[in-house]
């Protein structure tokens, strides 16, 4: 069976305080297990524009990196065809030895704030704590297979897959195709995860795990956490889970995630 | 001022003799005063040169592995790259040394690990097959980089660190990247036998790779091969600051390590690395 697959497109992006502009477009066939992919047609520069990004920081904290994307897709697959927008942001701020890793314009200011008032030294987690969203949602590809027994990892539905198939709501044997790329063959993984838990309720007054400071390593967080008073750098292992709320907020991890406030 | 990149770039996945992936990249990045406008525009003599190259390889591809070829023709010059993999380890190369390189990946291949890792603080490692080139391109070449400065050398040892702008393809900010990472040793260096004393050392084959934290000046190296004690050591990682790195002694000319692909801002590199038989000690 032959697969093809078309993808043109434009992206602007802002990446260090350097603005570049890439047009593209492309073909991948799939056949007798085999993929090959190469440029297909060239067009002009991308009509996008993306403004400077200005973002004020708190005294003592600097800007490691900053990449602002905005790209326009689109797709051909058998008989289907279908555009996407895609927008994007990640930073990384540092205030000594640490360093935050920030992947939604929003959260800037919530995580300058407790950097700037955070201690270099590392503690012990506190026993009990709550996971910002963005730190969940980073958590949560790493779940796959793994998540504990009160909670559900489900694929969300929404969208539509690098098959042009529309995205369902699965819970195993993932039906639907992740393809970021032309040039990347694609594979089955679970796209837009979230967690389902029947505890909701989350007490606010725990410490909060407000940025992670470091990717994660398996089930293990190198995370910065605010207590209210102080916030300072500390490892979490996570072994259960104990709500999960409603509301969320995607997230650009794996093949997307939806991140909730979390009591651990 | 104007700056025209141009590349082509063939790179194929052959497993165990069969071809499973191939890709044609190609396109231009004008960079100037308003940034970067790239396209993937079509240069036939850079895809000719790319294809030319990759034929070439496919002739030396071995049978038995798991094999990603990579030619690269630019701006910058033409490029050739094999990487095998064979029983979970994996060396990076040129059709001019695959051969003498895969052998001796079948070498340290044919050896099964036993045993559990060992705490490495203290113990004195020789780095073999010119391995050393990967610790010093983490603790001295990536310190330069980020423009940190030097770690105290001693004077028997010269490291030299080639940087230069580079890029990995035409839709990447070129960055001041390593090329080539060399070490030498002078006469005065004491021989690995008598800088490791009498008790038993960690003989480092196959670095599987390394990473360089600037904040806080740690080195992390996760080492694919290595044996101790007569036995080879499961895979284990060595994470230490680079002031605590103690090198005892060296020995020999500089040896071609095969197997350094840099990733920095997702634009992975190859860079030349070479370094005679070293011994260090962490704390």
């Amino acid at each position: 069976m032959k697969e093809i697959y078309r993808k043109r497109g434009s992206v602007v992006r802002w990446e260090n305080g350097t603005l570049v502009r890439v047009t593209e477009s492309g073909v991948a066939i799939e056949e007798d297990g085999v993929f090959t992919c190469h440029p297909e047609r060239s067009e002009g520069p991308p009509a996008l524009s993306i403004a400077h990004p200005a973002i004020p920081l708190p005294d003592g904290i600097r800007i490691e990196r900053l990449i602002v994307t905005h790209g326009i897709a689109h797709h051909e697959f058998e008989d289907r065809a279908w555009s996407d927008e895609t927008k994007r942001f990640h930073m990384s701020l540092v205030k000594g030895s640490i360093r935050a890793l920030i992947d939604r314009a929003e959260d800037v200011p919530r995580i300058a704030d407790a950097l700037q008032r955070a201690e270099q030294q590392e503690r012990n987690a506190p026993p009990r704590l709550r996971l910002s969203p963005n730190v969940s949602a980073a958590l949560l590809p790493a779940l796959v297979g793994l998540a504990p027994p009160n909670v559900e990892l489900l694929q969300a539905a929404g969208g539509i897959d690098g098959k042009g198939n529309a995205i369902v709501e699965a819970g195993d044997h993932w039906p639907n195709w992740y393809r970021p790329s032309y040039r990347i063959r694609p594979i089955r993984m679970p796209l837009n995860l979230c967690l389902r838990c029947d505890v909701t309720g989350i007490e606010p007054d725990r410490p909060l795990a407000v940025a992670l400071l470091a990717p994660l390593d398996g089930l293990t967080m190198r995370v910065l956490i605010d207590d209210g008073r102080n916030a300072y750098p500390a490892t979490v292992r996570v072994t259960r889970i104990d709500a999960v709320a409603s509301e969320t907020v995607w997230y650009p991890y794996g093949g997307g995630s939806f991140g909730a406030e979390m009591m651990l | 001022m104007t700056d025209i990149f141009r590349i082509a770039t063939r790179d194929e996945l052959w497993l165990h003799g069969r071809l499973v992936e191939s890709r044609l990249s190609h396109g231009e990045a004008i960079h100037d005063e308003r940034g970067i406008t790239a396209a993937d525009s079509r240069d036939d003599a850079l895809v000719a040169q790319c294809e030319r190259e990759i034929e070439r390889m496919r002739e030396l591809v071995p049978k038995d592995a798991r094999v990603r070829i990579v030619a690269n023709a630019s701006s910058d010059g033409v490029s050739t790259t094999m990487t095998v993999g064979i029983a979970g380890l994996s060396i990076v190369t040129s059709p001019e040394h695959v051969a003498n390189d895969v052998e001796l990946l079948r070498g340290v291949a044919a050896i099964e690990p036993e045993g559990e890792v060992i705490d490495a603080r203290g113990i004195p490692i020789v780095w073999r097959n010119g391995s050393a080139a990967v610790l010093l391109h983490e603790a001295i070449g990536h310190a330069m980089e980020h423009e940190q400065a030097p770690i105290e050398l001693p004077p028997w040892l010269e490291v030299g660190v080639a940087l230069r702008v580079r890029r990995a393809t035409f839709r990447d900010v070129p960055l001041l990247r390593m090329s080539d990472v060399i070490a030498r040793c002078g006469a005065a260096a004491p021989a690995a036998r008598a800088a490791v004393g009498g008790g038993p050392t960690l003989d480092v084959l196959l670095v599987a790779g390394g990473m360089y934290e600037p904040l806080t000046q740690t080195v992390t190296l996760r080492i694919a091969a290595a044996d101790y004690d007569s036995r080879r050591l499961p895979p284990f990682e060595i994470r230490t600051t680079r002031d605590r790195i103690e090198i005892l002694g060296a020995e020999g000319d500089p040896i071609r390590y095969p197997g350094v692909v840099c990733s920095r801002e997702g634009q992975e590199l190859v860079v030349g690395s070479f370094a005679p038989v070293m011994v260090t000690r962490f704390a």
